[in-house]
């Protein structure tokens, strides 16, 4: 009791911390925790047998693979070039970067569907970019290349946007250090710049690759949905529940559910041990 | 190694850094850059090093022309004002980067890059940090580990940048200090920027004061203390006191008041007398060539007393310093009636009149 009455006697400079955590906890709950919490009750209801055929059937597993490998490929894809655009936009000045700066954020704004069908017409057999491809025999709608493409896509915001404050910060004079002592650029950017950004980089590339994963509108336009080839567990769940088989669907949402924590948690441990000794 | 910097002019769009200088640094000598902001001192400190590239001129280590040279290829040892120190590496793993990013033919061995590294972290007496990361140390203990790290490559010349500048004042006097102690052990050609006239006059052997771009004055600190170059050097270098005067061709001086318009007489010239706070005299009865003045403000700072007084004839302030037990002596207080007289003024004929 006393211990309560001395940290009320702590007046902070904006008090209000009953009410901010209370809406929050409020807000978290309407719209996290209690879906989060009715969906995994709702699977209960099932019996094990049930449950397990539901999340292993075959094309449940070809989905599964499909979808966390090319969201993996997707934000691996956007660490890469992500890191390499907030560099153009931190380090350079040029006519229309705010313009490039702005157009990065469109995969946020605009429609999935208007994404995906945008990318089709693209990368089809007969469009702009994919009839170069066709006589190689590669080809980007309709299969994997395209989901990966689409989860590409939609994921370039978040590393542009998590690195780019991190190198718009970077002191110059650590790069002025690390080249005084001898050090080659690319030395530089290894063993400087690079563990500088290495927190932000992981947060972007954890953000992006969870966006991939639990993508629907654009990717379902660009891979044709041959079963066993180019399904996406989001669409899978979307089709049982089409067919009115909710428990189906809750089981592979749950499924999706634990393997995204367990991956998200895995890669702020990553941050963490990176960001640890800034 | 020495330094010759010959003919150097940087340019920042409209502002003009680096304007013609020439100068020429000395093996083994400890030279401070001294100016104001804006004086284009970092700027020439840069240029040396080859974080800047001159827009026209030379520079030479010893006779080499490194002008075009990078920065990594040029063996300096830079240290910055605010340390530099990568964060997210040990204290050891800091002073040990300038060997290990060599390249693998030159690199040394293992236990022979630890040999080093912990015999710099003595140097600086900071072997005991080693395993620590630069945001559990104080300013003063990193800006002492960013000097290892700069020693660490044995490098031609010591380049440091405003090195003291963002450290409390205590800790400042006592690195500076032990700087000119290191630099007597080790004796590598060092330039160092400042705009603190006490660290110059205190750490270096040579003084290079600079204002817009060019060097004013260059010497021994007793030189360009004693006998400054000009108006600029004089008001740079401590807290300095301006009367009009008449020179007579003898030498002879008189303070007058800027409201004296009689005529000149004879061979009689006007110019600006220069006299610092603790050159003059105060008397609490009139004397031959003594100004009457009225005390202001007194101050007390430590063992000195700072007055300000205003002069009668013209109205205009006086800033005096004298010790306090002088001042005691003298039994004045704020709003008295007294008399001034310069001990040692410089004068500079014809100077803003």
């Amino acid at each position: 009791m006393e211990s309560v009455m001395s940290s009320i006697r702590i007046k902070p400079v904006i008090p209000g911390f009953g009410l901010t955590m209370g809406f929050s906890v409020l807000y978290l709950s309407l719209l996290l925790i209690i879906p989060v919490a009715g969906l995994i009750l709702f699977t209960l209801q099932m019996s094990w047998e049930d449950f397990w055929r539901a999340v292993s059937h075959p094309q449940v597993v070809a989905s599964y693979k499909l979808s966390f490998l090319a969201s993996f490929i997707g934000a691996s894809i956007n660490a890469v070039f992500g890191t390499l655009v907030a560099w153009v936009l931190v380090r350079y000045s040029f006519p229309g970067k705010r313009i490039i700066d702005g157009l990065v954020d469109l995969p946020f704004a605009l429609p999935t569907a208007v994404a995906g069908i945008a990318l089709v017409t693209l990368y089809a057999s007969t469009g702009w970019v994919g009839q170069y491809f066709e006589p190689f025999g590669i080809r980007i709608a309709y299969s994997q290349i395209g989901v990966v493409i689409a989860l590409t896509y939609i994921g370039l915001p978040f590393v542009v946007r998590t690195v780019q404050p991190v190198l718009a910060d970077f002191e110059k004079e650590l790069e002025e250090a690390s080249a005084a002592l001898g050090a080659s650029r690319l030395t530089t950017i290894r063993r400087v710049i690079f563990p500088a950004i290495l927190p932000a980089l992981l947060t972007g590339y954890a953000l992006a690759f969870a966006r991939a994963v639990g993508e629907y509108g654009s990717v379902i336009f660009i891979s044709g949905n041959l079963p066993y080839r180019t399904e996406i567990t989001p669409l899978l769940i979307v089709a049982k529940a089409e067919q009115y088989d909710y428990h189906g669907a809750a089981a592979i949402g749950v499924v999706m559910l634990g393997a995204a924590f367990i991956l998200l948690l895995l890669i702020n441990g990553l941050q963490w041990w990176a960001s640890r000794r800034g | 190694m020495s330094i010759h910097i010959e003919g150097v002019n940087k340019r920042f769009g409209d502002f003009v850094a680096v304007d013609n200088v020439n100068l020429a640094i000395k093996t083994g000598e400890l030279t401070a850059l001294l100016g104001p902001s804006g004086s284009g001192k970092t700027t020439l400190l840069r240029i040396i090093a080859g974080l800047e590239h001159a827009d026209s001129g030379v520079v030479r280590f010893n006779s080499e022309d490194i002008t075009g040279q990078h920065v990594s290829e040029r063996g300096v040892g830079f240290v910055f004002q605010h340390y530099a120190l990568f964060k997210h590496m040990t204290v050891f793993e800091n002073v040990a980067y300038g060997l290990t990013v060599k390249p693998k033919k030159l690199r040394p061995s293992k236990a022979e890059i630890a040999k080093k590294v912990h015999k710099l972290l003595e140097l600086v007496q900071l072997d005991w940090t080693a395993d620590r990361y630069p945001s559990q140390l104080s300013g003063g203990q990193r800006q002492r580990i960013a000097l290892a790290r700069a020693l660490a490559v044995e490098p031609k010349v010591l380049l440091l940048d405003e090195p003291f500048g963002a450290l409390d004042a205590k800790v400042r006097a006592e690195l500076r200090r032990w700087l000119r102690r290191l630099h007597d052990e080790i004796h590598v050609t060092s330039v160092f920027v400042t705009h603190d006239q006490e660290e110059a006059l205190e750490v270096a052997d040579r003084i290079v004061v600079m204002n817009k771009g060019r060097i004013e004055q260059d010497g021994t600190p007793e030189q360009v203390y004693d006998n400054p170059a000009n108006p600029f050097v004089y008001e740079f270098l401590g807290n300095v006191n301006l009367f009009h005067a008449r020179v007579k061709a003898s030498g002879e001086t008189k303070f007058t008041s800027a409201s004296d318009d009689s005529a000149q007489q004879g061979d009689e010239q006007d110019g600006l007398a220069y006299v610092r706070a603790h050159e003059i005299e105060v008397l609490t009865s009139a004397e031959p060539d003594a100004l009457p003045v009225t005390l202001d403000l007194i101050t007390m700072v430590g063992p000195t007393a700072r007055l300000e007084v205003l002069n009668q004839q013209d109205g205009k302030l006086v800033h005096i310093e004298l010790p306090k037990e002088q001042f005691k002596a003298l039994n004045l207080k704020s709003g008295d009636a007294a008399w001034i007289k310069p001990k040692y003024s410089q004068v500079f004929l014809g100077e803003g009149i």
